[in-house]
């Protein structure tokens, strides 16, 4: 049991004072931008990530386990207490968590919520520490060919297979794989696209790209609709949440299973948690069908919260074992992670258990403490942070853009670079008034440098013949599942159409 | 809310306002981003065609932003296709997250049903008491616009602390707060504390401005 031992020198080096409040900073961070309406995890890795800069690696890391699971905490709360979730990974867990809190069970919804947040976070990064090095031993074999293989599925899982639109879909992925060209060609040396500015040399950094399209473009898109939408009523809650014996025994399979649910779609790039989250709900769904439970989508059943919450979380967490150890982000929040370990000259994958492996099991172990903390100012607490939900939304907005503005000029301390945050919050905005998902953009950014060198790598080494593309069982499966899933969502797509004509 | 609705097209007749009368451009505004699209595109074409290329390697550097080229021409002739084919007109519900993932796919996934669709209808009414010419709310957003790029050009002339203070003002105006004079004490709060916090505690590198130079 080496990892054992690794890990317990992962807590030897995060349990120090001073780092633990660095995850208590983060976790109180991160839930306070998760509870916030619109704001999700991403947005919360985004908007924070510039701040760390200044810290040291493992500081900066271990608040990001904080900031991480923090996020996503607070995501449900929105959801539950006003009908509007924050984030689309929390769409499934406000069905009947908002029932739930009608029927004035509001404390015990968001008990649940937290206690499945730290189970499948639990379970999930306990899953990571085991099977880890299993991936890093997998991912050694990969040549450039499969490493291609790898993107282009990501490329296509995200953009065409779960996203509503195809073609959208593929635009964002353009606009991202567009994006991430310019600066100097590191192969050969030549400057691509930088308009002949110095500056651009090294890129357009990605920490623009992440704060202009989520928080800037989020901001814009809440203007062009304030005056205008209905406002949603609040729902009070009092005192501590809590969850007695009883409920928590009925919750607790349903966790397990939402946990399960969750798990696996870590390690698949399919944009996060909505596809495990509805999953779980769906699941619990039948389940509640079979068993004649009255609750369910009535006054709001306890399972039909848990599963999809914990599955939430537990795909966040196998995310990072899937980020730390093959170098493949699997939603827009683990590219962003995978952008600050890029901005500390680190990159992850199978070289990084080697070469920086102190941080990695520091940042695992801090992903542990995070949990913990995370839970002992979640459930005490809820009803403070619901409080959240009543800072007016003008100083609200006010304040995230102010806060992206700082984070990108603290970065690079450019002009320019806050002109270029101008540009791609409008873009961002553009995409959400037309239904044009984001996260292939951030996918495509983060993986587009990477996906280019290896396929320029695989063909010098096969001298321009493209067969070396699918030449082993490795890139011939990655292929043939893509076909499969990109064939099924055709299908889907047809049916719906079909259905919706008569 | 609308993971669970189908969104209306412009065949299904479902007018938002429920006014019927229907130009071409109802619901063709998206050709905004068909010409962002084809402008990145052609940019790329440009950039590559002129590129001075070092070296010899083989594929280039102009072999990747060629395939590029060739996706982004393509997606967005097929998307104008689609725009003239069925325009979108949007409806004034909410939609988190909309359009990132697949409805029908969740809708399956979840074995969403009635329960679901109607769980956000006792949310307020979908159809707001007034109308508007546009979707969005241009106003609102330029006055935002108009904030940020002040803030841009007034940053390093007048430093972190008064641009910062002028931004936050403008966004809570444009957003809707009435109360201007305390506005700017909350902006001028807000500025001050992240100067403390990340300038002098962090030590990031915010500017002063003039007032730097005074005191």
């Amino acid at each position: 049991m080496e990892q054992l031992e690794l890990l317990m020198g992962g807590f030897a080096s995060a349990l120090t004072p001073i780092n633990l409040l660095w995850v208590l900073i983060g976790a109180l961070l991160g839930t306070a931008v998760g509870v916030l309406p619109g704001l999700g995890s991403a947005m919360a890795v985004a908007l924070l990530l510039p701040v760390t800069f200044s810290l040291e690696p493992t500081a900066a890391f271990i608040m990001f386990a904080g900031i991480y699971f923090g996020g996503l905490f607070g995501d449900s709360t929105s959801g539950i207490l006003l009908n509007t979730p924050g984030h689309s990974s929390a769409i499934a867990s406000t069905f009947e968590g908002h029932r739930m809190a009608k029927s004035g069970q509001a404390a015990k919804a968001l008990a649940t919520c937290a206690i499945g947040a730290f189970i499948g976070g639990l379970i999930a990064t306990t899953l990571v520490v085991f099977f880890a090095p299993t991936l890093v031993k997998m991912a050694t074999v990969f040549g450039p060919a499969e490493y291609f293989a790898l993107a282009v599925f990501a490329f296509l899982a995200i953009s065409a297979v779960v996203s509503e639109s195809v073609i959208r879909g593929i635009a964002a992925l353009g606009i991202g794989l567009a994006l991430a060209l310019v600066g100097i060609d590191g192969p050969s040396g030549t400057a691509r696209f930088t308009l002949g500015m110095p500056q651009l040399f090294d890129g357009i950094s990605v920490i623009v790209i992440t704060v202009g399209l989520l928080a800037l473009g989020e901001v814009f898109h809440i203007a062009s609709r304030i005056h205008r939408d209905p406002i949603a009523t609040r729902i009070e809650t009092k005192g501590r949440a809590r969850l007695n014996l009883a409920d928590f025994k009925k919750a607790l399979p349903a966790w397990l299973r939402g946990t399960a649910f969750g798990a696996p779609f870590g390690l698949i790039p399919a944009g996060g948690a909505e596809v495990p989250t509805f999953l779980a709900y769906g699941t619990e769904k039948q389940l509640a069908k079979r068993r004649n439970d009255p609750d369910f989508g009535t006054t709001g059943s306890i399972h039909g919260l848990a599963a999809p919450e914990a599955a939430a979380n537990a795909t966040a967490g196998t995310a990072m074992g899937a980020l730390l150890a093959l170098g493949l982000p699997t939603s827009a929040t683990a590219a962003i992670m995978l952008a600050a370990f890029q901005q500390y000259g680190m990159q992850p994958g199978p070289l990084l258990f080697e070469r920086s492996g102190d941080l990695v099991w520091a940042l695992l172990a801090s992903l542990f403490i995070g949990l913990v903390i995370l839970v002992m100012i979640n459930i005490p607490f809820a009803s403070v942070w619901a409080k959240l939900l009543s800072i007016p939304k003008h100083y609200l907005y006010a304040g995230i853009t102010v806060f992206s503005m700082l984070g990108v000029y603290a970065v690079s301390s450019a002009v320019l670079d806050l002109w270029l945050l101008i540009a791609i919050g409008l873009v961002g905005f553009l995409m959400r008034r037309y239904n044009i998902p984001l996260a292939p953009v951030l996918i495509a950014v983060i993986l587009g440098p990477m996906a280019e060198t290896e396929l320029r790598r695989a063909l010098a080494v096969s001298e321009g013949n493209l067969g070396i593309l699918i030449d082993s069982p490795i890139t011939i499966t990655l292929y043939l599942v893509l076909a499969a899933a990109l064939a099924l969502s055709a299908v889907q797509h047809l049916r719906h159409r079909a259905s919706r004509k008569v | 809310m609308s993971i669970t609705q189908n969104q209306p097209e412009a065949g299904s007749a479902l007018e938002p306002h429920g006014k019927p009368k229907r130009r071409f451009g109802t619901g063709r505004s998206e050709f905004v981003v068909v010409a962002v699209l084809y402008a990145v595109a052609i940019l790329l074409t440009i950039g590559t065609v002129t590129m001075h290329v070092q070296g010899k390697s083989s594929p280039g550097p102009q072999f990747f932003p060629i395939i590029v080229c060739i996706l982004l021409y393509l997606v967005a002739t097929l998307l104008a296709i689609q725009i003239l084919r069925s325009p979108q007109i949007p409806d004034n519900s909410i939609h988190p997250g909309h359009g990132q993932f697949s409805a029908d796919m969740l809708h399956d996934l979840g074995h969403l049903g009635k329960e679901e669709a109607e769980a956000f209808d006792d949310a307020p009414s979908k159809t707001p008491a007034k109308t508007w010419k546009t979707y969005s709310d241009w106003r609102t957003v330029g006055l935002m616009l108009a904030g940020v790029v002040a803030f841009v050009a007034l940053l390093e002339p007048l430093g972190w602390i008064i641009s910062a203070t002028i931004l936050f003002w403008v966004v809570a105006y444009a957003l809707g707060s009435h109360r201007r004079f305390f506005d700017i004490g909350v902006g001028l709060l807000f500025s001050s504390i992240i100067q403390l916090a990340f300038g002098a505690g962090l030590g990031l590198s915010l500017p002063s401005g003039f007032i730097g130079g005074i005191l």
